[in-house]
């Protein structure tokens, strides 16, 4: 019986998730650089950058949020804020269709 | 710790995803299935060769398998025990040989890829019980490429939900486990009943 309720609940989160993927956008985490950033949100990298004040140190530049904030001697969750607002108003520019 | 390797992986590519799996194969409990998938997604962004990650992963993890059934065989019982203490979990050796035993092939192939909490302790004990080694290889090296392969193409594949993912995974593999206890444990209860049937 256990193992029968176990199955139900595992499964029943697993399907939860599953929904959950098609209408969430993934979480900005600090170990995630900006490229990736950009990737999971789909807005150009540039323009995430941009918004973090960043001039990137190469074409891919892989350096993680935690990594940078370091080296601008800024806090994390202040780079994500940026980060969350340049891709919310890409995602929705004003008096522009949303991407 | 785990963003720290997360962001390992990401800056450094197939190195540092080879020498986590390494480690993680040996025993310590690290995100495995999550760096996998975000090596996938970094493939895709043209970021990693999938050539490269597959190699680094695949020999990363056959490697600490290797090294965790050598000390199982070599070490004895008292190293093992010293080691899973070390990694913060007294493993019961005796239960473990005895599933090791139970199992045998298949479950070295699927605590490689699917069961993976398990494998670890798995190589201990297979090297201690004195599981034949060419065996032991053929199942690891065939487990740990299927794990590279579809954990890497997943990641490729929703590229950017590997989080997401990562939780549906964790969710439906314990789903898999506890209806393969039900449907093992239903079996043996029917097998029960038709036996005091027949008596």
């Amino acid at each position: 019986m256990l193992a029968i309720a176990g199955t139900i609940v595992f499964a029943s989160r697993a399907d939860r998730q599953a929904r959950r993927i098609r209408t969430e956008n993934e979480p900005i985490l600090g170990w995630m650089s900006v490229p990736f950033i950009a990737h999971t949100h789909h807005v150009p990298a540039s323009l995430l950058f941009d918004a973090i004040g960043v001039q990137p140190q190469a074409p891919h530049d892989r350096r993680s949020l935690r990594r940078i904030a370091h080296d601008l001697n800024r806090p994390v969750p202040e780079l994500i804020a940026q980060l969350q607002r340049a891709i919310s108003a890409a995602a929705h520019p004003p008096g522009g269709q949303p991407q | 710790m785990n963003d720290q390797l997360l962001a390992a992986v990401s800056q450094y590519g197939a190195p540092a995803l080879f020498g986590i799996v390494t480690i993680a194969a040996i025993g310590l409990p690290l995100p495995i299935t999550l760096l996998l998938m975000v090596a996938g997604s970094m493939i895709s962004q043209g970021v990693m060769d999938p050539w490269w990650a597959m190699a680094a992963a695949g020999a990363g993890a056959i490697l600490g398998d290797q090294a965790g059934y050598a000390i199982g065989r070599w070490g004895g019982p008292d190293i093992v025990t010293k080691l899973s203490g070390l990694f913060g979990k007294r493993v019961n050796l005796r239960a473990m040989e005895a599933k090791a035993k139970a199992w045998g092939g298949p479950g070295i192939f699927i605590t490689r890829w699917l069961l993976t909490p398990l494998g670890p302790w798995i190589n201990l004990a297979s090297g201690t019980a004195g599981y034949p080694w060419r065996r032991f290889l053929f199942w690891d090296i065939l487990g740990e490429i299927t794990g590279a392969v579809v954990f890497i193409s997943l990641g490729r594949l929703f590229s950017d939900r590997v989080m997401a993912l990562c939780a549906v995974l964790g969710d439906l593999t314990w789903a898999i486990a506890a209806l393969l206890v039900a449907l093992i444990l239903g079996y043996q209860l029917l097998a029960y009943v038709r036996r005091a049937r027949v008596k």
